[in-house]
Parts: C-alpha cells; sequence; structure tokens
C-alpha cells in the first residue's frame, strides 16, 4: 500500500512523500510508519511513546481526520492511498511533529488549573469527591482527557480564531468549575465571557467526534456557556 | 531564528473536505440557507406568485429552522452525541414539512 506522509522542516519546502509498504493482517499506521523509518527513511520524523492506545502522542491526521496512529488498522480505512499529516493548528517541529506548547498556554490562559479553596493545612487530610456524588459524576467524562490535541486540532474555531482557547482547555475548565474542592470560579467565570471565549465555540461538534477518550468537550463547552447564562441572569455566582 | 509554521485545514482541498464531520456540515448548511434566504426574499418581494422562488423560500425557511431547532435542543442540554440523528432528524423534518405544505397548497 501506499503511505502519504507529510513532509517538512525548516529551510525546506512541504510536499507530501510517497512510501510503499507491505500492508500486513493487524498492521496499524503507526506500525506503516515505523517500518519506513527502519527500512527505508530514517529521517522521518514522528512521535510515539506508549504503541497501545494510551498516551495520545501518536495523534496525527490520517486520511483527513484526527486519528492515533496506533490505534488506526490499515485495513479498517479505504482503500487506496493512506494521508498522514500532522495536526493542525499547532506549531510544526518537523514533518508529523507538532510544538504541544499551545495546549498548556491555552489551558493558562483560562486559569484551567486547580486553585484550592482551602489551605492543605486546614484539612484534615485530602479533601475528597465521593466517586458516586452527583459532583463527581457530572465531570467523569471529562477528567479523561490525556491531552493528545486531537480536538484542538479539529476545531475550526481555533483555526479561526488564535485567542480562542479551545475544546482540550475549556473542558478542562468544566471539570474546574464543578469541582467544589476548587476556589477559582468567580475568576474563571469572569474569563468565561470574554468575546473569544464561550461565545466562539459554534457547537459543530468536531472536537467530540474525534477525541480518542470519547470525551465530549462540546458538552462541557455548552454547560459552561449555560452556567455562563445563569450567572449573567444573577443566578448563579 | 527558526521557521515557524502551522498547518491549518485548507477549505480549497478535497482532502480536507474527506472526512468533514456532520456537527460541521449542520452549521455550514445552516449558515449557507441564511445566505441562501437573502437572495431569494429579494426575489419573493420582486414577485411573491413565482412559484420556484416559493418552493425555494419555503424549503430554505425549514431548513433554516430545524438547523436552529437542533442548536437549541444542543444548547439546551441534548447531548452533543446525538448531534449526527438530530441532524438526520432536522432534514427528514424539512422535507417532511415541505412536501405537506407545498401538497396543502391552503392558499
Amino acid at each position: 500500500m501506499v503511505l502519504k506522509v507529510f513532509r517538512w522542516g525548516p529551510g525546506t519546502r512541504e510536499r507530501l512523500q510517497k512510501y510503499w509498504v507491505r500492508a500486513r493482517q493487524g498492521m496499524t499506521v503507526l506500525d506503516a510508519l515505523v517500518e519506513v523509518q527502519r527500512n527505508s527513511d530514517p529521517t522521518l520524523a514522528f512521535r510515539y511513546a506508549c504503541r497501545v492506545g494510551m498516551c495520545g502522542s501518536c495523534g496525527m491526521v490520517i486520511n483527513g481526520r484526527e486519528r492515533w496512529a496506533c490505534r488506526t488498522l490499515l485495513s479498517g480505512l479505504p482503500r487506496g492511498a493512506v494521508t498522514v499529516r500532522p495536526l493542525y493548528n499547532f506549531p510544526l517541529i518537523r514533518d508529523l511533529v507538532v510544538d504541544m506548547t499551545p495546549l498548556k498556554s491555552k489551558v493558562l490562559a483560562v486559569k484551567a488549573v486547580f486553585v484550592p479553596a482551602r489551605r492543605a493545612a486546614e484539612d484534615a487530610g485530602f479533601a475528597q469527591v465521593g466517586s458516586g456524588s452527583r459532583e463527581r459524576r457530572a465531570i467523569d467524562g471529562g477528567i479523561e482527557c490525556i491531552g493528545c490535541g486531537m480536538c484542538v486540532s479539529a476545531c475550526t474555531m481555533v483555526g479561526h480564531d488564535p485567542r480562542f482557547p479551545g475544546p482540550a482547555a475549556l473542558n478542562r475548565v468544566f471539570t474546574l468549575q464543578r469541582d467544589s474542592r476548587d476556589g477559582a470560579h468567580a475568576e474563571r467565570g469572569g474569563l468565561l465571557l470574554g468575546e473569544d471565549v464561550l461565545a466562539r465555540c459554534h457547537g459543530q461538534g468536531n472536537c467530540t467526534d474525534v477525541c480518542p477518550m470519547e470525551i465530549s468537550p462540546t458538552d462541557s463547552i455548552l454547560a459552561l456557556r449555560r452556567r455562563a447564562v445563569l450567572r449573567l441572569l444573577g443566578f448563579q455566582r | 531564528m527558526r521557521d515557524r509554521k502551522t498547518l491549518r485545514r485548507r477549505t480549497g482541498s478535497l482532502e480536507a473536505w474527506r472526512d468533514t464531520k456532520a456537527g460541521m456540515w449542520a452549521w455550514l448548511l445552516q449558515r449557507a440557507a441564511a445566505v441562501g434566504l437573502i437572495a431569494v426574499i429579494a426575489l419573493h418581494l420582486q414577485n411573491p406568485f413565482a412559484r420556484p422562488v416559493q418552493a425555494a423560500l419555503l424549503g430554505l425557511v425549514l431548513f433554516h429552522g430545524v438547523l436552529g431547532l437542533r442548536s437549541i435542543l444542543l444548547d439546551f442540554g441534548w447531548p452533543a452525541r446525538w448531534h449526527r440523528l438530530l441532524l438526520l432528524l432536522a432534514v427528514v423534518a424539512a422535507a417532511a414539512a415541505f412536501a405537506l405544505v407545498w401538497k396543502w397548497r391552503w392558499y
């Protein structure tokens, strides 16, 4: 089968390079890339770590859709050449490797980090949210994010508005805004009402469609938006 | 300084459209229907009795409206995972309403 792989490096022109790989049963796109790198082109750069669909570091755009290469079987793709590109909306480092820094900077921009409501010394041990509690069930899906960046790549609004925090950061905000142990709800609530934050999501659901962990950032964003409206109307602090 | 390059989905390429998701189509079609409505309303005001323009107006209003209802349902907490089904239902509802109204022809 033919792999068409995006190639680019500083100072070089971007191109799609063709490689021929003998497809075997059970072969994934990652297997094919590794085979190319080992046998025909050691200069091909791509990122992976666990190889078993846990870490999310092999996220790529395969045949136009964000997928993890280690879980994408060649046999599951339509016949014909398979096109592999790096994730969209992230600065390129080389070939299929992107710089994930924007993921972190967007998280920090909306203060999507835990701020304890009380100092640890005031608690008799760790503050806990029971696994069966309503509070915990509300964020059960959202906390499974592995930070692979596929949702950010698939989001058209991230591509359109660089100030939009994007699905991953807003999903993280959602889990914090529903966390009773967190003490920055009001501060984040103000940030969320900014022109380039919640209002910028058009609910296209691309993030939800590509999330390998089956999280729905769209639902998280829409839930945040409902809370923001209640806050605007004075029903919620 | 090192080159900085960020890939964006190129709407001009076929590959970018190859795996366009249902939610994206719903959004795009609703906007396209709105743009189409501007033109059709202008034509309709010039000649309110032109049947093809009436059909276009009815079709676009229904299509734009049901896709709007879909967005409202999602906004009010219907799971985003249902958005494909909602798109399908919206298209079916618009087609059914069009057929009913067109066949009824009450005026």
